[in-house]
């Protein structure tokens, strides 16, 4: 029965990791671009909503609708700072550029916060079914990763600006000839992106501790989901979130816990090998 | 006054060098064609006239305005649309979005209800596919949504690369009366084409490109017959 406890709460976490993973992905998907800044960008969610709930004394899921927007108009400044110009050079120089942003964030973070752990004082208790007790705040960051995920998909799928990402995603020459500014829909997208990042780190930060440097074991594990989910494909991610969260809640329960990261890279290498368009299915 | 006006261009990629001395001009209302062998420049051409290429000399004028530096998402809203060489569909979006994204320029989106009933009267078949991923439809289908996403654009000048590259004998037969058709409404069409017998047929004019130089035109008629011109340019 431990175990089933245990998996509903890998389950309920791995919600979150999708939408980070997500966020991932999309910018992966979009522009062919490895964000490095994924991790501390997920990081400044999480100190994003710290400081608004303690400066401002709101709750956290109002604070965390401010660090989504904070979030999405951050992405937006950072692809047109730093990604722009080197979008169409070779990847290493988004890589570099993205690797930049990363130890800028980090670097000023670790100045500002220090690396000591922070934690969000709060609690919405928990619920108890049968033998399973499920944490408040893990059951709502589910939800709000379910609406966020729902919310993605109709802008992709239903709006006009999402259908431009998607356009460029799919052709970027094409979407410009048919009058579609590229360049300003790639800034959206890194927006969006980073929104996702910030997002799933405010609802991380409502349960655990959290340091300036706890996006980078975030980052990872959303390098594992879009690789598992399929890079590119946002439905796969959230999918590939949950089996990893699933795994997470399970392997403790025969192993000790240091095998997880271990056993979770070793699924990487295999879906590398066996199916590396993941299993979800990638973008072309 | 020329709609379309190209003033001894000199264009390539990078270092390459691959026009030299275009020039060209679309009256309006007639279909122009650009013909000659592979490799002559006639996409490079097409590219920096939409301005995804900047020329490296002279210059582009589109309804008496200097257009030489205008970004290509824009050219679309003044009216001068590209069918790209190879389609360029949205593979992995709908024949529907397709023609949705065609509507992109501020200046088409107003319109999109009745160009998209134009152009599902022009294209029957795309209407009962309308609802299918445009990279699994075939060849001939893809160039007529090709061609369809240009016309939601609304172009004043609609240019066209390679329409009949790959296509059946009927199909092409068939895309071509399209194009009579649209010209029947007014639209200046400009055709880039291997398949010279074919553009010279349903064209009025034309020019002949040959090592990056525009270095014949005239009545598409007159350029057909010319004993010289077949040999010497058109390999006819």
């Amino acid at each position: 029965m431990n175990l089933l406890a245990s998996l509903v709460d890998g389950l309920l976490i791995g919600f979150v990791y999708g939408i980070a993973a997500m966020g991932l992905t999309l910018i992966w998907g979009v522009m062919n671009v490895i964000n490095l800044a994924h991790g501390p960008l997920i990081a400044l969610g999480m100190f994003g909503v710290y400081l608004i709930t303690t400066a401002l004394g709101v709750n956290p899921y109002i604070a965390l609708i401010l660090v989504a927007l904070v979030g999405l108009a951050s992405g937006v400044l950072i692809y047109a700072v730093a990604i722009q110009r080197v979008i169409n050079a070779p990847h290493l120089s988004t890589l570099l550029a993205t690797f930049a942003i990363n130890m800028i964030i980090i670097g000023l973070g670790t100045k500002v916060f220090s690396t000591s752990p922070y934690t969000i004082d709060f609690s919405l208790g928990s619920i108890s079914i049968g033998p399973i007790t499920i944490l408040g705040t893990r059951l709502v960051a589910a939800l709000a990763a379910v609406i966020v995920t729902g919310s993605l998909y109709l802008f992709l799928y239903r709006t006009r600006p999402g259908k431009y990402v998607r356009a460029v995603a799919n052709n970027r020459a094409a979407a410009e000839l048919m009058g579609i500014p590229s360049s300003r829909i790639l800034a959206l997208s890194f927006g969006i992106g980073t929104l996702l990042a910030a997002t799933a780190g405010g609802l991380i930060a409502t349960f655990f501790p959290f340091t300036i440097l706890a996006g980078g074991a975030y980052e990872l594990k959303s390098f594992v989901i879009g690789v598992l989910g399929g890079l590119g494909n946002p439905l796969g991610a959230l999918a590939g979130g949950l089996v990893l969260g699933m795994l997470e809640g399970v392997i403790p329960a025969f192993l000790p816990n240091t095998w997880v990261p271990v056993l979770e890279f070793l699924l990487f290498v295999l879906i590398l090998l066996v199916r590396p368009s993941g299993l979800f299915g990638a973008k072309r | 006054m020329p709609i379309l006006e190209v003033r001894e261009v000199a264009s390539g990629y990078g270092d390459v060098q691959i026009l030299w001395n275009a020039s060209m001009v679309l009256e309006p209302g007639r279909m122009t064609c650009l013909v000659g062998a592979n490799g002559v420049g006639k996409t490079t051409l097409l590219r920096t006239v939409m301005g995804q290429l900047k020329p490296m000399s002279g210059s582009i004028w589109f309804e008496g305005r200097d257009v030489s530096r205008v970004p290509a998402y824009t050219k679309a809203a003044l009216g001068l649309v590209l069918v790209p060489e190879g389609r360029q569909l949205f593979t992995d979006m709908t024949v529907l979005e397709n023609l949705e994204m065609g509507a992109s320029n501020p200046h088409a989106r107003p319109a999109l209800k009745r160009n998209l009933a134009r152009v599902f009267e022009m294209f029957p078949r795309l209407h009962e596919r309308m609802h299918q991923k445009s990279g699994t439809l075939s060849g001939g289908e893809q160039q007529m949504v090709a061609v369809a996403r240009g016309l939601m654009a609304d172009p004043k000048v609609l240019m066209i690369d390679e329409l009949s590259l790959g296509l059946s004998p009927v199909l092409t037969v068939q895309l071509f009366q399209n194009l009579k058709q649209l010209k029947q409404t007014g639209l200046t069409i400009l055709l880039v084409e291997q398949n010279v017998q074919m553009a010279l047929a349903v064209s009025d004019y034309g020019y002949v490109l040959a090592q990056g130089r525009t270095e014949l035109e005239g009545p598409s008629r007159q350029l057909a017959s010319d004993h010289h011109v077949r040999s010497a340019y058109l390999g006819l």
